[in-house]
């Protein structure tokens, strides 16, 4: 039977947060704090500017796996440390790109390249699509135990360079990278001071697929069709993952933008995530909008409330649109 | 020095030789049907053709599972990115769908694994050896594997994408429709000057690392300019401009929508996704026969 779709703001999400939640993510969070982080880092002249270095990094996360990414800071003749810290996390198929229009500004900036992303996947590969379907029956292995930890880590890189002001360490990214920007800032929301999150992914899995027909939610769509006997494991493990059942650990301002017309991350999901959300948090649903989330006049709007809370140098230029 | 937007004299050769190569080459199709892609409206395979190289390239290829066909086809040629997903849900109900994945994306990443950044750069200082003459090729193997297929009706075929699906269009006319978005190559080495978004900002560091190479770069890209494809395109295209002023707007590309062989229709992007998805589905929907379909749900 169907119905007509109503408004966003009226939905009722079906996530349940499990009773061991907080238990389970502290385990494994104790457990990734065990591991040294062992950063290291390569110039990568060829990349730099003249006002912008660029380096390419490598840091242990859970599982010994080896993270890569990027790392684009100012030079020193172009703007002086200390710089606030920006994660810039990627969305599911994109590769993260080299954050140097946010170094620019004055960010010293971190392009996370969580495992199964080119150059994190020599450990772990599950390709594309399978990402979201990776052991989702399991959550001591389901692929974002590991993928969310990989972003988080990337907080202690940043913790780690002298040149970092540790009072000012934001994150941000659009659709998966919204979904890292809420997890992250939950799990290390004693660090974190800004997000920016642009039409969460991640949020209500199994709302979102029973909304939509687009991948990546169609994943669970095309497992549930071959494994319908799984749907309860399914649902279970996933309330482990959920955007929704991290967003009441936040502490720092947060802006969240949603598209109307998202077929990717449907926008119910987008406002049962900010509904979740204890910490101050504005909302922006752009009508008409899909998986864009209305980028072209939001993202003057995340600059400026990014900027606005981290205090870059040169607040005056502007950062490469955020895609997911 | 050479204009940045000339026609290399040896244009046609150039091209010819790609085709010539692709004719030497059995495709050996390599069909397996994916059960888990596959759904009430569709099947869903993977496919393996063999490309210049020779190498083994990868796509999605899917056929509508009600009705005898045979079925308005759909050739998507892929954008610039490591990932390619399957065909959408709605344009596998209506259409027989091929996503070509080229050398170096996933699924067709053995032995060559495309690095991003990287890829744009990739052999750029010899027009004979630069990664997208071969991405080409695989474009066109891509499309003759879909126009030899029964279960495609050849005279209602329809390709999508980028600089690439002008570029097949061009060299393959059996398409009848076109649309085409995002170009990349059109007077590429003046609109490199005026961004430091990937992927153009390859080419700028590139070019800072290597700057006596700006003349073979400048030769290399001006083989992809779909200003000179274009004039080879037969079918009714619609072309997606952006904003004025921006390498994406119409003043941009005026001298590409010029120059089509055939019927060109510019659309102007809103930069609301859900209307220009839906505004170029219609469109497309309508020149293949089809009904138009939003991907946003207004039921559930």
């Amino acid at each position: 039977m169907t119905a007509t779709r109503k408004p966003p703001e009226e939905h009722q999400t079906s996530v349940v947060r499990p009773p061991d939640f907080d238990e389970f993510w502290g385990a494994i969070m104790a457990e990734v704090n065990e591991i040294p982080l062992d950063p290291a880092m390569e110039h990568v002249p060829m990349r730099s500017t003249d006002e912008v270095d660029v380096y390419e990094i490598h840091y242990n996360s859970l599982d010994n796996v080896r993270i890569a990414g990027w790392y684009c800071r100012p030079k020193e003749s172009y703007i002086k440390p200390p710089y606030p810290a920006l994660l810039l996390v990627p969305g599911y198929v994109s590769e993260p790109t080299l954050p140097k229009s946010w170094a620019k500004m004055g960010y010293a900036a971190v392009g996370v390249a969580p495992r199964g992303k080119l150059r994190s996947n020599g450990q772990f590969n599950p390709g594309y699509p399978n990402l979201l379907t990776h052991n989702m029956i399991d959550r001591n292995t389901y692929s974002y135990r590991g993928f969310y930890v990989d972003a988080a880590r990337a907080v202690d890189f940043a913790l780690s360079r002298p040149e970092v002001d540790p009072a000012r360490v934001g994150v941000h990214g659009s659709s998966q990278g919204g979904a890292l920007t809420i997890t992250t800032a939950a799990l290390r929301n004693e660090v974190i001071t800004v997000g920016a999150a642009g039409a969460p992914y991640l949020c209500g899995f199994m709302d979102a697929a029973s909304l939509t027909h687009s991948y990546p939610y169609e994943e669970i769509n095309d497992y549930l069709r071959v494994h319908p006997d799984h749907e309860q494991q399914v649902r279970e493990t996933l309330n482990y993952f959920d955007g929704i059942n991290f967003a009441p650990q936040i502490k720092c301002p947060m802006l969240v933008y949603v598209g109307l017309e998202d077929d990717v991350c449907p926008p119910e999901t987008g406002y049962d995530l900010v509904k979740a959300m204890e910490c101050p948090t504005e909302l922006i649903a752009t009508p008409r909008c899909a998986h864009d989330a209305g980028r072209k006049w939001v993202m003057p709007k995340v600059e400026e409330f990014l900027n606005g809370h981290l205090k870059p140098a040169a607040a005056e230029l502007h950062a490469e649109p955020t895609v997911g | 020095m050479t204009n940045h937007t000339d026609r290399p004299a040896d244009f046609e050769s150039y091209w010819d030789a790609v085709d010539q190569q692709l004719a030497a080459i059995p495709a050996a199709p390599e069909l397996d049907l994916l059960p888990i892609r596959s759904n009430e409206h569709c099947d869903v395979y993977s496919v393996r053709l063999t490309s210049v190289g020779p190498y083994r390239i990868f796509g999605y290829f899917s056929v509508p599972g009600k009705g005898s066909g045979p079925f308005p086809g759909m050739l998507l040629t892929p954008g610039y990115g490591s990932v390619k997903a399957v065909p959408d849900y709605n344009d596998r109900m209506r259409y027989v769908t091929l996503q070509v994945i080229h050398r170096g994306q996933r699924l067709a990443d053995k032995p060559y694994a495309a690095a991003y950044p990287g890829l744009m750069t990739e052999g750029i200082d010899d027009p004979e050896n630069y990664i997208f003459r071969d991405i080409v090729a695989d474009c066109l193997r891509g499309a003759e594997f879909l126009l030899s297929r029964p279960e495609v009706d050849t005279n209602n075929v329809a390709v999508m994408g980028n600089d690439l699906a002008l570029i097949t269009a061009a060299r393959r006319p059996q398409f009848s429709i076109v649309q085409a978005a995002d170009l990349m190559f059109h007077r590429l080495m003046e609109a490199r000057m005026r961004t430091e978004a990937y992927p153009l900002e390859e080419i700028n560091e590139y070019l800072r690392t290597h700057p006596e190479r700006e003349e073979a770069v400048a030769r290399s890209v001006a083989y992809l300019d779909p200003v000179h494809h274009v004039g080879n395109i037969t079918a009714t295209t619609s072309l997606s401009i952006g904003d004025q002023g921006s390498t994406a707007g119409a003043d941009w590309l005026e001298r590409v929508s010029k120059n089509f062989g055939g019927p060109v229709e510019n659309y102007q992007l809103t930069h609301e996704g859900g209307t220009d998805h839906d505004t170029v589905d219609a469109w497309m929907a309508e020149k293949l026969g089809s009904q138009p379909m939003s991907r946003f749900m207004t039921t559930v």
